[in-house]
């Protein structure tokens, strides 16, 4: 069986996620997907999942054409999808979220317990029969490499042919991973072929029969993975010529003398921590990382650190007691977090109530905390020119905007009655969902904050914005910093080998 | 200023914005057309005295639903108006036939409106019980406090002029509780849309992490929001048993109901979705009307209650079909 997608196209709104890719996957091979975030994995499998309609383009099945009406649709036709997320139910055993939805049933209502537990362990025996799995226990006391192989199971259930696995390592500690691996290496002489989504090229590589490469929603190329090494991928996936001449455009030199805006040592929160991190005036840091390393979380708990655990913080060489975003906010800390219609922004209020959140004194009369419309509206429009925020107007509802536009807002924030007071900006994932031109903006600001002497943390799994704009990158992994890298000293190389924890 | 949006984009935000208009102002179109029809079609409704036994007959409604309005605004519904309401409506009607002057009276009675809405607020935002069930809890506890209070008698007799004028009173003819009514709305507007603790709580009502990580401390205004809720039912209660003339243990125990329709139906204007001080007030206007309306009429309590069950249905069917509702 193959399935041939013909020049795809995938629109959203205000982004082509997708542009005329080419792909074929067939039930023989472990073809492996690869390509930064934004790239346009997720959104193809997807499409290849049921799971989403695309704006243009063919798909067809051993020849035929193939509409899928929904993920349904595509396990009824053999394509299953195994997401990053995890579709687990915690409670149940392993057994009952295998056959979830498909429970024996005795007189048609009652679960018929010991007809599940042999049905079970019969699906786990047929497709993996050196596997050996407690699916009698809850299933979120078993081994994470365990609980993806009871997910992999569940997807078996039907006479699937591709399955699609996206990410399913991420998660997973090293030790572990060998165990899915070999999951993987098999399923293709079982007749069900994988489309692979990984982070980790080795894995890619290790397992791999074929290779896709993507890069801001365009095919860059399908070629055997024989004879390919991590360093062809990576250039690949990057655009080299960019992120080479990123790297050497210069950067603001730093006053090393200068005393830091923010100091920690033996930082230590549930989730991150580092052993000493500090950031001078005009530095723009990168944090790097794996998913999951800790380096988002390492930067949040900069700002706002309910969890600490142990350490101390200094900000401009004071001892910091309270590091709650209330309390660092008032100390001059600003804080730009990823996810911003769930972190950052209110659906439903205008352009104009989003940005005067933070600092809603500068559209009031005198200190009374009375607000004025009119100040209000000028400073929103004075902030959305200075970023240039295409809306409307200020009274424009931010649900209503591009992921560029609702990202400008997440920052104007921080602007608005405030230009320049901030003296530490933490960005999350700045750029997330944002399409190149706005990026582009985002970039020249935080590069023009860090001109004006404000400190800057980013924080990104996008290397190439990380290589652009860093005058100093920390590496993450394991919930620890780990590694230091100075422009322009920047690679993909050194990157990759930072994150994955061998020092460079 | 700047580029607009081009393509199918544009229209569908275009239809968009056409139908939150209609549904925006929907409501008020369909008091406008009852307001009408009552005119035409019963003799006394439209008539100075009439007017104004609307007006009166609301008041306290409406300052109990403000509250309930601050309460939502910070995402948190209080359960307890009713029997809040009930309590003050006891304390001070009993303090004054025990003898002590007026403004004692009357603190006493905020006082304990003070005091429910921070027990409320310190369940809610330390312990962590649902503003739903600590309310509810709360109410249930309030129910017996009046009753023992009051013996599950009614106190009159010996209330002074001084506070009965508060709820019988008319001022140039017009009610002096729908003066303090009238004065509330206008407060509560001002502190919601002009001002910055306002803002504040529509922040936090709207996305608690959002406003948290902006360095709201989201805390103190959803206790902020429970507190003013207790405070305006505290209100409602003492101009009720001035205009009863008595304290009844039993009094303002509509106000729960009534108050929570009302909200909904103001939740359908102006910002839908959104519980607004402009919103609560037509929606109070609104349920006057018809109540009003349906006695004059003739139509008993009871088909009261149903229309008013059958509205709230209606309301909150329009409100959640076309934006995310946001009750709890």
């Amino acid at each position: 069986m193959a399935i041939v997608l013909s020049n795809i196209v995938m629109d959203y709104p205000g982004t082509r996620a997708l542009d005329r890719v080419s792909v074929d996957f067939r039930d023989d091979e472990v073809h492996g997907l690869i390509g930064e975030n934004g790239a346009g994995k997720t959104t193809l499998v997807s499409i290849l999942g049921g799971s989403r309609a695309f704006t243009d383009g063919r798909m067809t099945l051993d020849g035929e054409e193939l509409r899928l009406a929904g993920a349904g649709d595509a396990l009824a036709r053999g394509i299953a999808h195994v997401s990053q997320e995890g579709s687990l139910v915690p409670g149940l055993t392993g057994a009952e979220n295998i056959l979830l939805g498909a429970e024996p049933k005795r007189l048609g209502a009652v679960v018929d317990r010991r007809g599940l537990k042999r049905q079970a362990r019969e699906l786990l025996a047929r497709w993996f029969p050196d596997v050996s799995i407690d699916l009698d226990a809850p299933v979120e006391t078993l081994p994470y490499a365990d609980q993806k192989i009871v997910e992999i199971v569940r997807a078996l259930r039907g006479r699937v042919r591709i399955l699609i696995l996206d990410e399913p390592t991420a998660t997973l500690p090293a030790r572990e991973k060998e165990r899915l691996w070999a999951i993987v290496r098999r399923l293709p002489k079982q007749g069900v072929g994988v489309v692979l989504i990984s982070h980790f090229l080795s894995e890619i590589l290790a397992l791999s029969d074929r290779i896709t490469v993507l890069r801001d929603g365009r095919l860059v190329e399908t070629f055997p993975a024989d004879g390919a090494d991590e360093a062809r991928l990576v250039s690949l996936m990057l655009q080299r010529g960019q992120a080479a001449s990123a790297r050497e455009a210069p950067r603001e030199a730093i006053d090393a003398a200068a005393p830091p805006v923010v100091e920690v040592s033996d930082w230590q929160t549930t989730e991150a921590g580092a052993e000493h991190f500090a950031v001078r005036p005009g530095e723009i840091v990168g944090l790097i990382g794996l998913t999951g390393s800790g380096h988002f979380a390492f930067a949040r708990s900069l700002y706002d650190a309910p969890d600490r655990v142990g350490g101390r913080l200094r900000f401009l060489g004071e001892p910091v007691a309270e590091v709650s975003a209330a309390a660092m906010r008032r100390r001059g800390v600003a804080f730009v977090p990823d996810h911003r219609m769930i972190h950052s922004l209110v659906g439903d209020w205008s352009v104009r109530e989003n940005l005067a959140m933070v600092h809603p004194d500068a559209g009031a009369l005198s200190g009374l905390g009375v607000l004025s419309p009119a100040r209000e509206t000028r400073e929103a429009r004075r902030v959305m020119e200075r970023l240039a925020v295409k809306a409307s107007s200020p009274e424009q509802v931010v649900a209503e905007l591009s992921g560029g536009n609702k990202q400008k807002i997440s920052i104007g924030k921080w602007l608005y009655g405030a230009e320049g007071r901030y003296r530490l900006m933490i960005f999350v994932e700045p750029t997330e969902g944002v399409d190149i031109g706005a990026k582009r903006e985002i970039h020249q600001l935080l590069r023009d904050l860090a001109r004006d002497g404000c400190a800057v943390v980013v924080a990104s799994s996008d290397l190439i914005e990380i290589a652009d704009l860093a005058t100093r990158v920390v590496s993450f992994a394991g919930g620890h910093a780990i590694g230091e890298l100075h422009w322009p000293n920047f690679s993909e190389q050194s990157f990759i080998a930072a994150m994955a924890g061998v020092r460079a | 200023m700047s580029a607009t949006l081009t393509g199918p984009r544009d229209e569908a935000a275009g239809r968009r914005r056409l139908k939150q208009g209609l549904l925006r102002y929907s409501t008020l179109i369909v008091l406008a057309l009852l307001f009408i029809g009552f005119s035409i079609g019963v003799d006394r409704f439209l008539t100075t005295t009439n007017l104004l036994n609307i007006l009166q007959q609301i008041s306290m409604l409406t300052i109990v639903a403000i509250g309930l309005t601050f309460g939502f605004a910070a995402r948190e519904m209080d359960l307890s108006v009713g029997f809040m309401a009930g309590l003050a409506g006891l304390i001070a009607p009993l303090l004054l036939v025990a003898g002590w002057p007026m403004p004692v009276a009357l603190l006493a009675g905020l006082g304990a409106g003070l005091a429910v809405g921070l027990t409320n607020a310190l369940l809610v935002t330390l312990v962590g019980v649902p503003s739903l069930i600590a309310t509810l809890a709360m109410g249930s506890i309030l129910f017996g406090v009046n009753f023992l209070l009051s013996g599950g008698r009614a106190i009159y007799g010996g209330l002074p002029d001084s506070y009965l004028v508060l709820g019988q009173g008319r001022i140039l003819g017009i009610p002096v509780v729908a003066f303090i009514m009238l004065g509330a709305v206008a407060l509560a507007w001002f502190v919601m849309e002009r001002t910055i603790f306002g803002r504040y709580v529509y922040a936090v009502g709207g996305n608690l992490k959002a406003a948290e990580l902006s360095g709201i401390r989201g805390r103190r205004y959803r206790q902020a929001a429970l507190v003013i809720s207790s405070l305006f039912a505290a209100i409602a209660g003492i101009l009720l048993s001035a205009r009863l003339g008595s304290g009844q243990p039993n009094a303002g125990q509509d106000y729960l109901l009534d108050g929570l329709a009302t909200v909904f139906i103001g939740m359908t204007m102006f910002r839908p979705g959104t519980a607004t001080i402009a919103g609560t007030f037509f929606g109070a206007l609104f349920i006057g009307v018809i109540n009003n309306g349906l006695n004059l009429v003739g139509l008993d309590t009871y088909i009261q209650s149903i229309v008013k069950g059958v509205i709230i249905i209606v309301a909150v069917a329009v409100v959640s079909r076309t934006t995310k509702l946001k009750l709890i």
